[in-house]
Formats: C-alpha cells, sequence, structure tokens
C-alpha cells in the first residue's frame, strides 16, 4: 500500500471508529485545506454520504471566498450544513480591532462553538487538526477528551497504543477526535493533488503571493509565493524552512501584550 | 505556631515592589499622616529615601534592572518593544529575553549557566540554594521553574503560563486571582475601573499573606502594580483636594499602608527583627501636561520618512536617518542594521550630534524647553549587549511625557493620561543601617539584598 493510501485509511478508520462509539457527531469545517481533506475522507468512510452534520463556525470575518466554496461545495456533495455564529457579539461589533485579538476569538470562535455543541448536544467533533502544525499539537491523541469549559489538560490524557481509543468520559465533557492528526502539511497537498480535491483559490499564488493558512481575512496575512498550482506549492514546501503558521498575524499572546501597551499609552 | 527560620537563618528578605510610587508623594501622605503604617515603620529605624530609576524609566527595563541588580547592556531589556534583528517587526521581549541571571536565580541556584557581573560577585557565596517567592513582578512572564513560586507581573496574557509551579496556579485561580486590571476601560468607565483597582489590590494582599505564611522562603517580592495604573490615569488627583477622586486615592494607599504594615510585622516577628526589609519602586510619577510626540518631531525635522501605506515600524521608509521607540529611545536607522538603513557607520556620529542638537531645543508652544537629558548609549549601558540599546535616550522635563507611537503627525497633543513615569524619583524604604553614599539607583538594591542573604 502506499503512503497516501495508508494514511487514507487510518484517518477513515478513525472516522468511522468515532461515528460508531458517538453517533452524535459532527465535522468541523473551517474551509481551509485541512479540514477540506478531513470532509474528503469522511465522505469515502461513508461511500458519498456523510451521516453526520458538517460544522462551519462563521465569525463573519471570513473571506468572501471561503463563503462562495462553502455554498457551493455543500450543495455539490449533499452535506448537512450547520453555520454557527455567535450573532449577539457580531451584532455588538466584537472585531479584532475591537477587543483584543483574544477576545475577538474567544467571543466568535471559541463560545460559538461551545453554543453549537450544546445546541445539538454533540458528544465529539472531528476536527482537521495535524501534529506537525504547531509545538503544542504534537502531544494531542486522537481522542482527546475535553471537559465542560473546553479546556485540555494535556498531562493528563489517555494512553492510545495499537490503536486503542477511550471513548468514555465524563457526563459532561465531549471528546474531539482528530482523524488526519497523523498527517504533516506535505502529505495533505499531496493528497489533495492525488485525489483532485478542489482547493480555494487563496492559496494560489496571485502578484507573488499566497496564503498558506486561511481563517479570517483581518488575522491572516499571505506568504511571498510564485507558486499557483498544487504542483508548485508542494515544490514549494519541500525546500521550504518558514512553519506554515508564520502568515498568521502575530500570535494571540503578541496581540493581548500590544492591546495591554496601548491601553496605557504605548505603541 | 511561630514558623522555623529556613536554613536556620534570620538573614532572610522581604521586599514590597509599589510600581511607579513616587518618593515625594509618599514623603508627603506621611507627613499629612495618611499612612501611619509607613510612618511607624520610618520611627523604627528606617529611612524613606529618593531613587533613581533605569533609563528608560519604562517599567520593563526597570523591574529587571532591579530584579538582576545590572544595567539594561547586561540584562538585555531596553523596554516592552524591540525590534526583531535586521528587520522592523516589532517583537515583545519576555522572561526568556533576559539575559541575566535574576535575584532567585542567583540565590536558588538556577541561573543555566547565565553570568553577570552580579552573580560574578556573590555566586561563589550561594552555598546552599535559597528559596524565593516571586509575586507579579513585570517582566517576567512566562514563568520558569524557579527555587521557590513565582506569579508573572506585567504583561501576562496567560496566568497558568505565567506562574510556577501548578499548585501555586491553582491556589491562584482559587481566589480569583487577577495578573491585571483592565486599563482599556479607565476613561469610559472610571468607576468600575477604581472598583477593579481595589479588587485587584485585595488579590494581592491575599496571595502575599498566603505564600508569606504557607511556602518556605529566603527571599520574598511581592508587587502591587495598581498604583501604576491609578497614576496613569488620574495622578493629577493624587494632592488636588477638589479632585473627584482625591479621596479615593488616599484610600487605596491607605489599604496599602496597611498591607505593608501587617507584612512588616509578621517578618520582624519571624526573623527576631533582623531580616532586610525594603520598599521601593520602579520609577516616580508626575502629572503630564503634555504629550510630546518624538517620531512626530523626527519627521518634521526630516530624520524620519514614513510610508504609511505599511503597518507599524514597517513605515519606516527609505531615507530615514532616526526613529524612536516607547519611551524615548532613538535608534539610528543604520545600513547595517536595518533594512532599509540609510545612514552609514561612517556617519553615525555625524547624525548623532546633529539629533542632539535639534532634540535640545524642542520647545513646547510657550516656549518652556523639553528635554532635561540627553544620553548616548555609550554613557548608559556597558555589558555584553550594549550594542542592541538605542543610540540615544532622552528624558524629559516634568509634565512631558515623551512617547514613541508612529501614528500622531502633531508634535504636541493631549491625551487620556494624567500621569507620566519619572526617572528621578523613585522611593527606596530601607533601615538607616544601610545608607550608603548619595545617589541611590535601583540597580544598587539586589547586591544589598544579596549581601544580607549570604552574610
Amino acid at each position: 500500500m502506499d503512503h497516501l493510501t495508508a494514511l487514507e485509511n487510518k484517518s477513515i478508520f478513525i472516522i468511522r471508529e468515532a461515528y460508531y462509539r458517538f453517533r452524535n457527531i459532527a465535522v468541523l469545517w473551517s474551509i481551509g485545506k485541512d479540514s477540506t481533506t478531513l470532509l474528503w475522507h469522511c465522505r469515502k468512510a461513508f461511500f458519498g454520504k456523510i451521516p453526520f452534520p458538517v460544522l462551519h463556525i462563521d465569525t463573519g470575518y471570513k473571506f468572501p471566498e471561503i463563503y462562495r466554496y462553502r455554498d457551493r461545495y455543500a450543495k455539490e456533495w449533499g452535506l448537512d450544513l450547520i453555520v454557527a455564529r455567535n450573532e449577539e457579539k457580531i451584532r455588538s461589533g466584537m472585531g479584532p480591532d475591537k477587543g483584543s485579538k483574544l477576545e475577538c476569538c474567544t467571543e466568535l470562535k471559541t463560545n460559538a462553538l461551545k453554543a453549537a455543541i450544546a445546541r445539538h448536544g454533540f458528544k465529539a467533533i472531528l476536527l482537521g487538526i495535524r501534529r506537525d502544525e504547531h509545538g503544542i499539537r504534537a502531544k494531542e491523541r486522537v481522542f482527546s477528551p475535553r471537559d465542560g469549559d473546553f479546556k485540555w489538560n494535556y498531562e493528563d490524557q489517555p494512553a492510545e497504543l495499537w490503536d486503542n481509543y477511550k471513548s468514555t468520559t465524563h457526563e459532561e465533557d465531549h471528546y474531539r477526535i482528530h482523524p488526519i492528526l497523523h498527517m504533516t502539511e506535505l502529505d495533505v497537498w499531496n493528497y489533495v493533488k492525488r485525489e483532485e480535491i478542489p482547493i480555494i483559490e487563496l492559496y494560489s499564488s496571485k502578484e507573488g503571493k499566497r496564503y498558506r493558512s486561511i481563517g479570517c481575512q483581518p488575522c491572516c496575512s499571505p506568504i511571498e509565493s510564485r507558486a499557483r498550482t498544487v504542483d508548485e506549492i508542494i515544490e514549494e514546501l519541500t525546500t521550504t524552512k518558514t512553519s506554515e503558521r508564520a502568515g498568521r498575524a502575530q500570535d494571540k499572546e503578541d496581540a493581548y501584550t500590544m492591546q495591554k501597551l496601548r491601553s496605557l499609552g504605548y505603541m | 505556631m511561630p514558623r522555623r527560620a529556613f536554613n536556620g537563618r534570620h538573614a532572610r528578605a522581604l521586599v514590597i515592589g509599589l510600581d511607579g510610587v513616587p518618593h515625594t508623594l509618599l514623603r508627603d501622605y506621611v507627613d499629612r499622616g495618611y499612612l501611619p503604617e509607613t510612618k511607624r515603620i520610618l520611627d523604627c529605624g528606617f529611612a524613606l529615601r529618593r531613587m533613581d530609576a533605569s533609563i528608560p524609566d519604562v517599567s520593563s527595563t526597570s523591574w529587571t534592572s532591579f530584579m538582576t541588580g545590572v544595567n539594561p547592556g547586561e540584562h538585555g531589556i531596553y523596554g516592552f518593544m524591540e525590534l526583531e534583528p535586521g528587520s522592523y517587526e516589532m517583537r515583545f521581549p519576555n522572561s526568556a529575553d533576559i539575559m541575566a541571571p535574576t535575584l532567585w536565580e542567583i540565590i536558588g541556584r538556577t541561573s543555566c549557566g547565565k553570568r553577570s557581573t552580579l552573580c560574578d560577585r556573590f555566586g561563589a557565596a550561594v552555598d546552599s540554594p535559597m528559596r524565593s517567592v516571586v509575586l507579579n513582578i513585570p517582566q517576567t512572564y512566562p514563568a520558569t521553574a524557579i527555587n521557590g513560586v513565582l506569579t508573572a507581573g506585567f504583561v501576562c496574557p496567560d496566568l497558568r503560563k505565567g506562574t510556577y509551579p501548578d499548585s501555586c496556579y491553582d491556589y491562584l485561580m482559587s481566589i480569583g486571582y487577577v495578573p491585571d486590571v483592565d486599563s482599556a476601560r479607565a476613561v469610559e468607565d472610571r468607576d468600575g475601573f477604581i472598583e477593579e483597582l481595589f479588587m485587584a489590590l485585595e488579590k494581592r494582599r491575599k496571595a502575599f499573606e498566603h505564600f508569606f505564611e504557607n511556602e518556605e522562603w529566603d527571599l520574598f517580592i511581592g508587587v502591587i502594580t495598581e498604583t501604576d495604573r491609578l497614576h496613569h490615569f488620574f495622578f493629577d488627583g493624587a494632592r488636588d483636594a477638589a479632585h473627584p477622586l482625591h479621596g479615593t486615592f488616599i484610600s487605596f494607599y491607605r489599604k496599602i499602608d496597611e498591607i505593608i504594615g501587617k507584612l512588616f510585622n509578621r517578618f520582624m516577628e519571624l526573623t527576631r527583627g533582623e531580616g532586610l526589609f525594603l520598599t521601593m519602586s520602579d520609577h516616580g510619577f508626575s502629572v503630564v501636561e503634555q504629550t510630546v510626540n518624538v517620531n512626530a518631531y523626527l519627521s518634521k525635522e526630516g530624520f524620519l520618512k514614513k510610508d504609511v501605506t505599511r503597518r507599524y515600524f514597517d513605515m519606516i521608509d527609505t531615507g530615514t536617518r532616526a526613529f524612536a521607540m516607547d519611551p524615548s529611545r532613538i535608534y539610528i536607522n543604520l545600513e547595517c542594521r536595518y533594512p532599509r538603513g540609510s545612514v552609514s557607520e561612517a556617519d553615525r556620529t555625524a547624525v548623532v550630534e546633529e539629533l542632539k542638537e535639534k532634540l535640545l531645543s524642542i520647545n513646547a508652544p510657550d516656549g518652556t524647553p523639553v528635554i532635561r537629558a540627553l544620553y548616548e548609549g555609550s554613557e548608559l549601558y556597558s555589558g555584553p549587549h550594549a550594542g542592541d540599546g538605542p543610540d540615544l535616550v532622552a528624558l524629559a522635563h516634568e509634565g512631558f511625557d515623551l512617547k514613541a507611537g508612529l501614528q500622531q503627525d502633531r508634535v504636541f497633543s493631549k491625551g487620556v493620561f494624567k500621569g507620566m513615569h519619572t526617572q528621578n524619583d523613585a522611593h527606596c524604604i530601607m533601615s538607616k543601617g544601610l545608607e550608603a553614599g548619595d545617589g541611590l539607583h535601583i540597580e544598587d538594591l539586589a547586591g544589598l539584598i544579596l549581601d544580607h542573604l549570604t552574610t
């Protein structure tokens, strides 16, 4: 079996395990390349028709390309799409420039997700995170328990040897399931190429710049790149040394620090 | 039950830090009888002394000078913000950027190979590792494993990462401890902000007393930062009896006075009067008359060229000869140092001279001179990181608050801030026996503390 098929098999196994054990689950779709790859695996796992909802957390600040892509493929792939928004905060004008970026993320992403989980009673959420994205993610489990406050205690996690996943937890908790945790950024692009998964145009270079990681428009910035096709992106990734999330605006701690300094008259 | 003195010694040290509390105001409040506990301490062998803060007199630099006992040329912290090497991209130095060992690293034997002149002086005298309790000192985030407990002060984006060990974090969470107040609302919601200041002060008291009684320690440092916040927004109320917050000011100080008095009593009891007791501040405060935007002035005089289509310090354009970073650090835009550097190493001295002349001639609209003193980096800093510092640092006369944002185009403006830092009016209360010559400087305190702990 080739490498990409092995990775795919593993993901599909995890997705089916999750559905079998929890039933009431949803897959989180941010429309980026990773969660779209995850969605692709979900479709394959159930022969084209995903038997659970697809959840999109809409902060209202996403790129217009993201909304267009979402609506087009939700229809084409027959997805049971749930769009979750923290309407109250969006209406009150919450944004990265209003409060701190940390506050904005907490309200528009975390709290919107919390509300959606509570409303639909999901027992587990599938997420397209990967171990190689960020140091802390290397500590993640495939079946990752969260408490009622969404807290993840990385020092207290079940061992996951020989693909045995623990799926019992306290009543108020839910699980995060990470079916593509074992894929790297390069694996994802190679898989996108092989499967011909449609990819949002933000990833392709325009005027010497492209997005390597996408999220909310105000907090993402493109990287210098001439890669316009998937082949060129793969070529670029095999030679680059900068990190994938380098294009994301300053990390949350910096944003918090800057807001604090401003409140005392600096900057 | 009386506690056993740790290591069988009474040679312990207690430092209470009061962020931004000026010598003059403290003197004044003591004389007016507002601070009975402080008065009592001063009456039993302690002196209230004026102290110089670091230059620049910004909390991150000054506190780092206090906790390492060395100048920024050795500890490497020149402000809350720096530029990435070879770029105009901003970065925010944190505890990992402090290049000299701190007091607790020296006495706890956890300096991990870091060296400084102070460490060389005292390191060998630490015969067995000593424990510290370090609460709320700015610039200590993220917390590293120390011999003792530490919770970081400003800026602390994540209390868990700012606290060591976890049991300390658990305790802080249990009392609803906050690392900082929300200064952003000080103007819009004054009463809410004041209430939050009192709440935060109460959490500090609780945490101080808890760790004082329940930890083993040789060195205890607890810092109150709410004074700095109160001062930034309302320092005009410190002495003006007609100010709506004058009464609040006094009751806030009185509450701090009670905290100091109580800790002082317990400490003297524990150490049988032999412990080293200090209160100190990282800078003073005075009332702001006008904000002086250094970069606007540099633009006006042709030193700074901005490309406003870019953001933050990336706005600095080709042709820029000098720019400033908060509060008043001036850097020459050297070819060898910055991507759009426009001054050759050979021309540096000439540009510095020209800048000095221009800066010293800034006058307020009514003709009053603004700049009190101007120093070249080489006059102020020495050590392995002296070269990372600014080329010039300006100090202003009282009333002129130097700021270095890039947004303002007017040289003089008025903001919401009523208080500004002063460099020459920090305070220190110390035993009269410790008085040694004139000109106490914040870098001197660490040596006094180590001297006490190691003898």
